[in-house]
């Protein structure tokens, strides 16, 4: 990260962001006259502008996209829907994108900014006739009593009284406190303690303070936080409000992925309702768009983003806690975990921390992609077993040799441990495995796990931000090895990959290079027997190769 | 119990390999190994930037306990903690260095032996550590195709061997503040980028090297191979182009200099410089080069030898001076000579011929700044060190455009400009600064006096000054306070130029700082009202008590590497070395004691006071070393013509410069790599220059040229030798008193340096030089230029100096520099390019009172109406045809600043 060029964009702030600025130009000349006006240099613009798909990537500026995230590959619908649009568009002109969190029902393309998905293919005429809107729906379930993140929000103004009630009765020690006690811990997938984050945000010496939300939910096959976005922002908003209340921010962004174009629309709506209550405590939100790139999910790549700076994942310390957006005490946290503080406050933290095994407290959104008979979100209090979820979702409706929980950097659970596993952070934990931001899909017996494993390096290195070396030499690297395997140019060497999986898994800067090794390494040792031939034969017998940490 | 527990965390240790270190706060695990001096290998930290944690190859295992579970982390950006348990070699540790390296190595040429930076090459190097033996991977995608840049004169850039450590594009940001690299795409196909993905040559690129000079390949590197293992010698020595001082490691093979670097531990310029120190050496053997003393006979300047050349001189000054008298003969001193060869040349005007004329090129630069301040504080060098650029809470340049003319001053200015550091800066230009300055206050040229007057009154109006501070520390604040507050605001703020408000602003704003540091350089100096505007500054530091603290002070921008060493050495007609003024009986017992003969007691003359004489008649022979005064001083006709009068005039130079082709005796002199002495930089830090290289052809060290004239002249001198006359110095020098030529080191010391050999970094911390600081009220007065011709010449010209040249442009103008910059340019603003009908890069005529130039214009809103700006390093274009002998009133500095003009586009 470049401290002048965070100081540099802050000084024009959030409504003339620099980001949003190179997002919207594309001529040199307006590039030029963004370094210009930001004092910036040339190479700055374009070095950012060059780092997204959708800017200057070589998926900008297409007419139609196609997903090729995990789900819908797995699901092998995405064939269909390429032919699909080949009948009205070039070739040239259709593009690739990473998931549009339509995993339900799959088949999923954008075609000018609006997501489609499921049978909508098949009614492509009538769409581009703007005759027909996507006919996109999916199951909501609580799989609980009293649902914290599912329950319906009737009266917006009296949504937020809440706040405006407690704000008269208690301190702002005694609120932080609350959140504390509660358990809530960060629902993005690093289960950092929220309470703590945002003390550590309180206490941090700063003369202006940001909130942030990470709603950049790019892990393909995630879309329980486009849920909340899109049916209950305001849950959201209020999170981020009672945030901003309790550690000094007067300025809360968004920082929405591209692909949830809906989810824009639905937040700023709802930000527009918020504007209306004109509640006590002056606060402010800004919905930043995001262009297309996976590690903006990182938190330090999402605020060197919004910056306006190349989103890189930076060092820490210093954490956003102390030096964050603009170099200024930020408190960063994910939708879901926003959307948990009303119940929290509503019904107290003891009722919260009461839920769940006292470590993961509260409850859990699933996404649950379209090999389950009854895809959607469901809402469970943490501690639920795995397969009653699996149960309640009907089962699958196809036969299934694995799940992946937890985005691509989750682990890769073979059906047989579907018994031992919880919803909570300590079982996925235990077992070798990893809750993450808790997406659920199926991987179907008819999937090669050779083809997954070369599925995984490529999504890695498409997203690699570049900056460490063992994720940028390293996903490459590990993609070249396998597709030489099944091209049967050059068979795998189970020691060179070990020591590929470990340098990644020990070396990298951040979780995507890091965590990428935990799937893979999943497949090696549960599913030896099917790699087993892709590899020499003079080390086939050392398959697995690997234990997990 | 407390007490142990006190013990305890007084004493807080972690461990490296099962031995306890005590550890430091703040610090990083590799911080804390490399003080131990524990080696772990890295390839993109460079410790003078921020820990970026890359290339992950500094990885070590921790514990946080002795047996606790043991984790990966990279040691350059992971703090040191209270008993942490580190290892730094491991199974784990080395495997996981040899794979990343391996990973590296699968792509990147693998052609060492060929390599420029073979033997000097990080990549080399840890590989080598690590024990790579080969590389396993099957040959995959790869970016050995990549293209190199050699389209700059001076960059070289081959991104097939880059590693993407990103250590260029941080030092283009951290270092040098420029932001003309970056990386575009992402993941492995990131691409290190100049500008908007185009060459050097096409891009912004300023040409520091600092890129060059951290790239741990031969990623970036420059024309001259600057990191090839070739050279046997390397040689540290001093800059002499600025006054900032930057310390410079010189690549020699065979008496031969093959390339520049600067040293990562000078306190000066950590491993930065600009492309003048880095890359404009070339001059030094340019076949322009003096090779061979030259007496002019016949009207013609023949090659002559040494004692020719001398026995010529001697006999000249000596029959001179008995038919006019010693004060019939002047010296012109250089301020880029050492300060032994300037003490040599005062000394001989002064104890060899008997006059105290003598001048130096202060003179025409910050001559008022040495004036004003004395006047003010006592003491005419800057107040405080540049390393309070780091810590102090505000920043003021007035009359300075740092990054041009002082590029690693102006540097760490604008690193904390960019980084918001509150900020005024006061320049008729829109200077680099001045772009990301908190207030820009560009007023008219010639107003600096009205501007600080206003400043005092809003700082007064807002009661913010620091009355401790006046009534404690200094005098005259009465008079002073009394007559600001009487001025009137509209009427000064028509006069600059300048919003009332924002000076408002600005002021209240500067005065508020806990600590505030003031720059000044020759927007300040260099004009009728100079030493004034000194002073108003020092009264602006005195009453927001800004003095004598780290992070304070009135800080002078030296124009020339040794000018204040020129000063510091008594090369001014009224001070002699030591600035003791030489018309108190007592100073002159005091030299006539230390020098053996009776000394001349009546003022010298001034430079410009110089030319009056030999216009007059009274000054007949003129001796100048190192000034190409021809081109360089104002009114360039009248100054012609004045040499042209004189009986007799010397030049010592090492080109043959405008003023070279007008002498009777041209002596071959040796650049600053070929001599050894010493340089005192801006913040009065005396450093060693040492000899690269020995003096081309038949050269010789001016120093050495001064003493072989001394001796025929009858002074018995020793042969130039800096360590010897520093210990002479030494013993004239009050402030030079414990500066000896063994203990100087790489760094230097900032005089005074006391008798025990330690010295200052801060002046004035308890009271002044002069015991109180004294306030000094001047009005604001127009320029006499401005009254007598603005009616006929309606444009204020204002000149300055670019960066890629320096001054006359004698040395930058012969190296790849002038293939970068090959003209002056005038800046117009677009209303008057409209309204003159002037197209951008046309031809203009600019003619003054005194006469005319054509240069290029530029339409630019770098200037306001009415204002234009150039520069004066061509001696095609001859800026100075046009300025005029306007000069501060105190010092006779001339009036560069504010030159009547008007100018029409050359059909």
């Amino acid at each position: 990260m470049s401290k002048n060029i965070a100081a540099l964009a802050r000084r024009k702030g959030l409504d003339d962001g620099l980001f949003e600025r190179i997002r919207e130009q594309k001529s040199h000349q307006q590039k030029q006259q963004i370094a210009k006006d930001f004092l910036v240099g040339d190479a700055i613009v374009q070095g950012s502008a060059s780092f997204y798909d959708f800017i200057e990537g070589e998926n900008a500026q297409k007419k139609a996209y196609v997903c090729n995230g995990s789900s819908c590959l797995c699901a092998g619908t995405q064939p269909q829907v390429l032919s699909g649009l080949l009948q009205h568009f070039h070739q040239d002109d259709i593009g690739h994108v990473a998931c549009l969190g339509r995993c339900h029902e799959n088949a999923s393309f954008q075609i000018s900014g609006e997501n489609y998905s499921g049978d909508d293919i098949h009614q492509l005429d009538r769409i581009l006739d703007q005759q027909a809107e996507s006919g996109e729906d999916y199951a909501v379930v609580a799989l609980c009593d009293n649902p914290i993140l599912t329950a319906k929000i009737t009266d917006t103004a009296n949504y937020y009284q809440l706040i405006e009630h407690l704000i008269t009765q208690q301190s702002r020690d005694q609120l932080l406190q609350s959140i504390i006690e509660s358990g809530l811990r960060g629902r993005g997938g690093a289960g950092f303690p929220t309470g703590i984050k945002w003390k550590a945000c309180a206490d941090a010496i700063g003369d202006e303070k940001y909130i942030v939300c990470n709603a950049d939910e790019g892990d393909p096959g995630a879309f329980s936080d486009r849920y909340l976005l899109e049916r209950r922002p305001h849950a959201v908003l209020f999170g981020m409000y009672v945030a901003g209340y309790l550690v000094g921010a007067r300025t809360g962004v968004l920082y929405i992925r591209d692909e949830y174009p809906d989810s824009i629309d639905l937040c700023e709506q709802a930000i527009e309702e918020f504007e209306q209550l004109k509640l006590s405590y002056s606060f402010r939100f800004k919905i930043v768009r995001g262009a297309g790139a996976y590690i903006c999910g990182e938190e330090t790549a999402l605020l060197r983003s919004i910056e306006g700076q190349r989103p890189m994942v930076s060092t820490r310390p210093p954490f956003p806690v102390t030096e964050g957006l603009f170099g200024k005490p930020t408190a960063l946290n994910n939708v879901e975990t926003f959307a948990s503080i009303h119940w929290i406050l509503e019904h107290g933290a003891q009722a919260f921390n009461a839920r769940g095994n006292r470590k993961s407290t509260g409850t859990k959104l699933l996404s649950l992609d379209s090999v389950f008979k009854h895809p959607g979100i469901y809402e469970v209090d943490m501690n639920t077993s795995l397969s009653k979820v699996i149960e309640a979702a009907g089962g699958f409706s196809k036969p299934v040799k694995a799940l992946h929980i937890g985005g691509p950097l989750g682990g890769l659970v073979p059906v047989s441990k579907i018994d031992d596993l919880t919803i909570d952070f300590e079982s996925f934990h235990e077992q070798g495995f990893l809750l993450g931001h808790a997406s659920i899909l199926g991987i179907p017996e008819s999937m090669p796990l050779i083809e997954y494993m070369e599925h995984l390096f490529d999504f890695t290195a498409a997203e690699s931000c570049g900056k460490c070396f063992p994720c940028r030499l390293g996903a490459t690297r590990g993609k070249e090895m396998v597709r030489n395997a099944i091209d049967q140019k050059q068979a795998l060497d189970s020691e060179l990959l070990t020591d590929l999986l470990e340098t990644m898994e020990l070396g990298s800067l951040c979780a995507l290079g890091g965590g990428v090794p935990l799937p893979i390494k999943n497949i090696l040792q549960h599913f030896s027997d099917e790699v087993r031939p892709f590899f020499q034969l003079k080390n086939q017998s050392s398959i697995p190769v690997t234990e997990v940490h | 119990m407390a007490r142990s527990e006190d013990q305890k965390s007084s004493q807080q240790v972690a461990f490296i390999d099962g031995q306890p270190y005590a550890i430091e706060a703040g610090e990083t695990i590799l911080q804390f190994a490399r003080r131990l001096n524990k080696h772990i290998p890295t390839l993109c930290d460079d410790p003078r930037m921020e820990a970026y944690g890359s290339c992950r190859v500094c990885s070590v295992d921790v514990a946080l306990t002795v047996d606790g579970p043991r984790k990966v982390v990279a040691s350059c950006h992971t703090p040191i903690a209270e008993g942490m348990h580190i290892e730094t070699e491991n199974s784990r540790i080395q495997k996981l260095r040899r794979n990343i390296v391996e990973l590296v190595l699968t792509d990147h040429p693998l052609d060492c032996l060929t390599c420029e930076v073979s033997g000097n090459c990080e990549l080399q190097d840890v590989a080598a550590e690590v024990g790579i033996r080969q590389v396993r991977y099957a040959e995959g995608e790869n970016h050995l195709h990549y293209p190199k840049d050699t389209s700059h004169p001076y960059m070289r850039s081959d991104l097939s061997k880059c590693i993407n450590c990103y250590r260029c594009v941080r030092a283009c940001d951290e270092i040098q503040g420029e932001l003309v690299l970056s990386v575009a795409g992402r993941g492995f196909d990131s691409r290190i980028i100049k500008g908007m993905d185009t060459s050097f040559d096409d891009s912004p690129c300023v040409s520091c090297g600092a890129c060059a000079q951290t790239c741990p390949t031969a990623a970036i590197s420059d024309k001259f191979f600057s990191k090839s293992v070739e050279a046997t010698d390397k040689v540290r020595t001093v800059c002499s182009y600025c006054g900032v001082g930057c310390n410079l490691e010189v690549s020699v093979k065979n008496n031969e200099i093959l390339s520049i670097r600067a040293p990562n531990d000078a306190e000066v310029n950590a491993g930065h410089t600009c492309l003048k120190g880095r890359y404009a050496w070339r001059f030094y053997n340019h076949s322009d080069r003096l090779t061979q003393p030259l007496i002019r006979k016949n009207n013609q300047l023949i090659e002559a030898t040494w004692d020719e050349a001398y026995d010529f001189i001697a006999d000249k000054l000596i029959s001179i001076k008995k038919q006019y008298g010693a004060d019939a003969i002047a010296g012109i001193s250089s301020a880029r000579c050492t300060n032994e060869e300037n003490y040599l040349m005062q000394k001989l005007m002064r104890v060899a011929i008997g006059t105290n004329n003598i001048d130096s090129c202060a003179r025409v630069c910050h001559s008022p700044t040495a004036y004003g301040m004395q006047q003010s504080f006592g003491t005419g060098a800057a107040t405080n060190s540049i390393k309070d650029i780091k810590i102090t809470d505000f920043i003021m340049v007035i009359g300075a455009n740092p990054t041009a003319a002082h590029p690693v001053t102006g540097a760490k200015i604008k690193q904390r400009l960019m980084k918001g550091c509150p900020s005024i800066v006061i320049d008729p230009v829109k200077t680099e600064v001045a772009k990301y300055a908190t207030y820009h206050l560009q007023l008219r040229p010639g107003t600096n006096v009205a501007v600080l007057n206003m400043m005092a009154y809003y700082i007064i109006e807002a009661d913010l000054v620091d009355q401790n501070f006046i009534n404690s520390r200094t005098e005259g604040w009465q008079d002073y306070e009394s007559a600001i507050r009487a001025l009137d605001m509209d009427e000064l703020s028509n006069i600059c130029g300048v919003d009332k408000h924002l000076v408002r602003e600005a002021a209240i704003a500067y005065a508020k700082a806990p600590t505030a540091m003031s720059f000044h350089g020759l927007g300040v100096t260099e004009h009728s009202q100079g030493s004034r505007t000194v002073m108003s500054i020092a009264d602006l530091a005195m009453m927001t008590g800004n003095i004598g603290r780290p992070g304070v002070g009135v800080n002078p921008l030296r124009g020339q590497n040794n000018v204040q060493g020129a000063a510091d050495m008594g090369c001014q007609p009224h001070q002699g070395a030591g600035y003791l003024p030489i018309d108190d009986p007592k100073n002159q017992a005091y030299y006539q004691k230390k020098y053996g003969v009776e000394l001349p007691t009546n003022i010298g003359y001034k430079i410009p006071q110089m030319y009056q004489a030999a216009q007059e008649g009274k000054l007949k022979a003129l001796w100048i070393m190192g000034e190409d005064v021809a081109q360089s001083d104002p009114n360039h006709h009248y100054v012609v013509d004045s040499l042209q009068k004189l009986e007799f005039l010397v030049v010592q130079e090492i080109f043959f410069s405008e003023t070279a082709k007008l002498a009777d005796v041209v002596l071959p002199g040796a650049s600053f790599l070929e001599k050894s002495g010493t340089f005192t930089n801006g913040e009065r830090r005396i450093q060693a220059v040492r000899a690269a290289v020995s003096p081309i052809g038949n050269t010789k060290v001016d120093g050495q040229i001064v003493i072989d004239v001394m001796n025929r002249l009858g002074v018995t001198q020793p042969d130039y030798d800096p360590a010897g006359l520093l210990e002479e110095i030494s013993q004239v020098v009050p402030f030079f008193a414990g500066v000896k030529w063994a203990e100087l080191g790489d760094n230097g010391k900032q005089w005074p340096v006391l008798e025990d050999g330690s010295d200052t970094d801060i002046l004035h911390t308890e009271t002044f030089k002069r015991g109180l600081g004294k306030f000094h009220y001047f009005d604001w007065e127009e320029s006499n230029e401005i009254k007598s011709n603005s009616t006929s010449f309606p444009f204020i010209l204002t000149t300055s100096r670019n960066l890629e040249h320096y001054n006359a442009g004698t040395m930058t103008r012969r190296t790849g520099n002038k293939d970068i910059v090959n003209e002056d340019i005038l800046l117009i603003h677009p209303d008057d390019a409209h309204r003159k009908q002037i197209n951008n890069h046309a031809t203009v005529r600019i003619f003054s009172a005194r006469g005319e130039v054509k240069l290029k214009a530029e339409i630019s809103d770098k200037v306001k109406p009415g204002i234009l700006y150039t520069t004066f390093h061509f001696p095609d274009d001859m800026v100075n045809a046009v300025t005029s002998s306007e000069a501060d009133r105190e010092t006779l500095c001339p009036e560069y600043k504010v030159v009547s003009v008007d100018l029409e586009q050359v059909a």
